[in-house]
């Protein structure tokens, strides 16, 4: 059949017109789909799981975008806190502010600071001590809030801006209270725009002590952190020098604040004494091999001064070291290997059944084109589907649940659950054969797969997210919530909350 | 709409060539802060912000970030939904290379963040987007020598 040559004209003009809609339609489409509201619950946010376990009632619908009915016996976050009138055992007064740091050797970076300093103060409990922390925003201009990360804190005291508080404004204070049941060593930061807040330093370390003294005496806390690209212990972009004894046992707490991993080692064997907190059991000195602490997490070292006298370089990554003794040792080159905690130790009861899994997860970290928050990329998916439609882990207080965590994304990142310690089980299909490998934040590398299980006994909402803030800000987070718990909170709204 | 055609075709070229260069001064820059006690790890890469210059050549790696993953990839698109209207001899034909070839070479860029070994062909990729590109430019220049709406007769 031959076209006329009038219906060869509209052709022409129209082909062109269909393609590019063709084209364009249904990125628009993608466009549209990916927006927020100003103001959101974090629990409507993507699609329910529950991971195979029973429906809790009132539970029996997905939550993509629609409101949640109220169930019958609902808890709001705020209510999940200590009640008791007891008096604190352990108080702080912390003071916000935006300021110019000095870093030490001729560094300066504006930033942030917690009463006048980044890190903020050292807070030390002793284990079972009420700590009450009072913090105020003097100067921070979109606000703050604390996190107590590691520390399975109720979740009223968790410190997300948006879902278990509003974030606190300027000329605002929050009282924070919890009691410090978990030993070992953690951190505090803020999870209010956490990428920003953090990277400028609003953060410092949280020691809890054990009842019985530790078997080190002298007790060394290397906060490392990189301001505007200078590397820094403690604030100081020099070594940490430390006086110790010939034979003195010395543990170094060494907490990365970064996004990003680093490795740390020293000039004689040391052992890894904890991992985010959790003491080792059983472990042996390494003297070839580095220690791997990703973005968040924490690890312990342990070292005994030589007899003769001569001085311990611990190098916390290759640009910042803490140095024992009297001396100023080389700098040791990093070892090849990096010391693998999956069969590190000696092994221990974990005080739950993983076989007995109440429910199965499945946290896929992928990447992929897309918009997020109306704006095109390539990002972060959970479950192959892009932030706000990521999975919501939904559990049942008391169950045993098994999530199993790949990453597909070709980049490591450190996955973070909040409020909760999980052990691994396996990584890549090898079952753990060390000490229990308890973890907050667990460096999952490209293409490796990780079993890991929690008991679910910390009822709230509890952001499960990567602790590359920068991957967080991109939209790589989720939530563990509790049937029944709702939150008066909600992401965006008048108070400007953004945990990320 | 010819001469948009053209421009974009030598745009595409051009954002090769300052793919190249940013990559060149990022290695470059990268090394000699090394050299100078720089620590290079994750810690470093990713406390990268703007406004700071945390690694050497950081500047290098973030144009090509951007201009890889944002700027090229717009301008590709753009470059094809002008080639429906530009009546370009060929040009929808050329676009589409160009555009197919585009989208190997982010995959490539992509992929080699799992597989080093593809970063080989991402450079290869790289100089195939190049001609392609310029390709589809000169198809409006040797076109342009005829007019089509005046009657080969006429050049008689």
């Amino acid at each position: 059949m031959r076209l006329t040559d009038a219906t060869r004209n509209r052709l022409r003009v129209a082909l062109p017109i269909v393609l590019t809609v063709g084209l364009l339609a249904p990125m628009a489409y993608a466009w549209q789909a990916s927006l927020v509201p100003d103001s959101y619950a974090a629990t409507a946010m993507g699609s329910v799981d529950f991971g195979g376990g029973p429906v809790p009632p009132g539970q029996g619908h997905t939550g993509a975008g629609g409101p949640h009915a109220p169930a019958a016996g609902t808890i709001s976050v705020d209510d999940l806190r200590d009640k008791s009138t007891r008096a604190a055992d352990v108080r702080i007064d912390l003071v916000a502010r935006q300021q110019e740091l000095d870093l030490g050797g001729g560094h300066s970076v504006a930033g942030y600071s917690l009463n006048g300093t980044s890190p903020g103060p050292t807070i030390t409990a002793v284990q079972g001590q009420l700590v009450e922390v009072r913090a105020r925003n003097e100067s921070v201009a979109a606000g703050i809030a604390l996190h107590w990360h590691g520390l399975d804190v109720p979740n009223a005291m968790d410190g997300v801006a948006g879902v278990t508080q509003d974030g606190i404004g300027v000329g605002e204070s929050f009282t924070y209270r919890f009691v410090a049941d978990d030993v070992g060593t953690y951190w505090y930061h803020s999870h209010q725009l956490s990428d920003v807040q953090v990277a400028g330093g609003l953060f410092g370390a949280l020691v809890v002590l054990p009842r019985r003294k530790i078997a080190e005496t002298t007790d060394v806390i290397a906060v490392e952190h990189t301001y505007g690209g200078v590397r820094t212990l403690n604030g100081r972009a020099e070594d940490l020098h430390v006086d110790a004894d010939p034979g003195e046992r010395v543990r170094v707490r060494v907490v990365n604040t970064d996004n990003g991993s680093i490795q740390a080692w020293a000039n004689i064997p040391f052992a890894l004494l904890a991992i985010d907190g959790t003491e080792v059991n059983a472990p042996a000195p390494v003297g070839d091999q580095s220690v791997a602490v990703t973005g968040g997490a924490r690890a312990d070292l342990g070292v005994t001064m030589p007899a003769d006298g001569s001085p311990v370089r611990v190098q916390v990554s290759r640009g910042a070291a803490v140095v024992l003794g009297a001396g100023n040792p080389p700098v040791p080159p990093q070892p090849p290997r990096i010391l693998d905690p999956l069969s590190y130790g000696q092994p221990a009861g974990l005080g739950f059944d993983p076989a007995e899994a109440d429910r199965r997860f499945v946290y896929t970290v992928g990447r992929r084109p897309g918009f997020v928050r109306g704006k095109p990329g390539l990002w972060w998916s959970i479950n192959s589907r892009l932030y706000p439609f990521v999975p919501m882990y939904m559990v049942s207080e008391g169950d045993v649940v098994v999530m199993t965590i790949t990453n597909r994304s070709g980049e490591a990142h450190p996955m973070h659950l909040h409020g909760h310690h999980a052990v691994v089980l396996a990584r890549n299909g090898v079952a753990a054969t060390g000490s229990p490998w308890w973890f907050d934040t667990l460096n999952v590398l490209d293409d490796e797969t990780y079993e890991v299980a929690f008991v679910a006994d910390n009822p709230g909402i509890w952001m499960d997210h990567c602790h590359n803030l920068t991957h967080a800000a991109q939209g790589m987070v989720a939530h563990l919530m509790y049937a029944g718990v709702t939150t008066p909170y909600a992401l965006g709204g008048r108070a400007g909350n953004a945990p990320e | 709409m010819k001469s948009v055609y053209r421009v974009f075709a030598f745009l595409i070229a051009a954002g090769v060539a300052l793919q190249a260069a940013a990559m060149a001064y990022a290695v470059f820059g990268l090394v000699k802060w090394i050299d100078e006690g720089g620590t290079l790890d994750k810690a470093a890469i990713t406390a990268a912000r703007e406004g700071a210059t945390p690694i050497g050549g950081e500047v290098g790696f973030s144009t090509h970030g951007t201009v890889g993953m944002m700027v090229m990839p717009a301008i590709v698109l753009l470059f094809l939904i002008f080639s429906f209207f530009a009546k370009v001899p060929g040009g929808i034909k050329w676009a589409l290379i160009v555009f197919g070839v585009t989208i190997v070479q982010v995959a490539l860029g992509l992929f080699a963040h799992d597989i080093a070994g593809l970063g080989w062909l991402h450079g290869v990729n790289a100089l195939i987007l190049f001609g392609v590109a310029v390709s589809a430019a000169l198809r409006v220049r040797t076109d342009s020598s005829v007019d089509e709406r005046v009657p080969a007769t006429a050049y008689r």
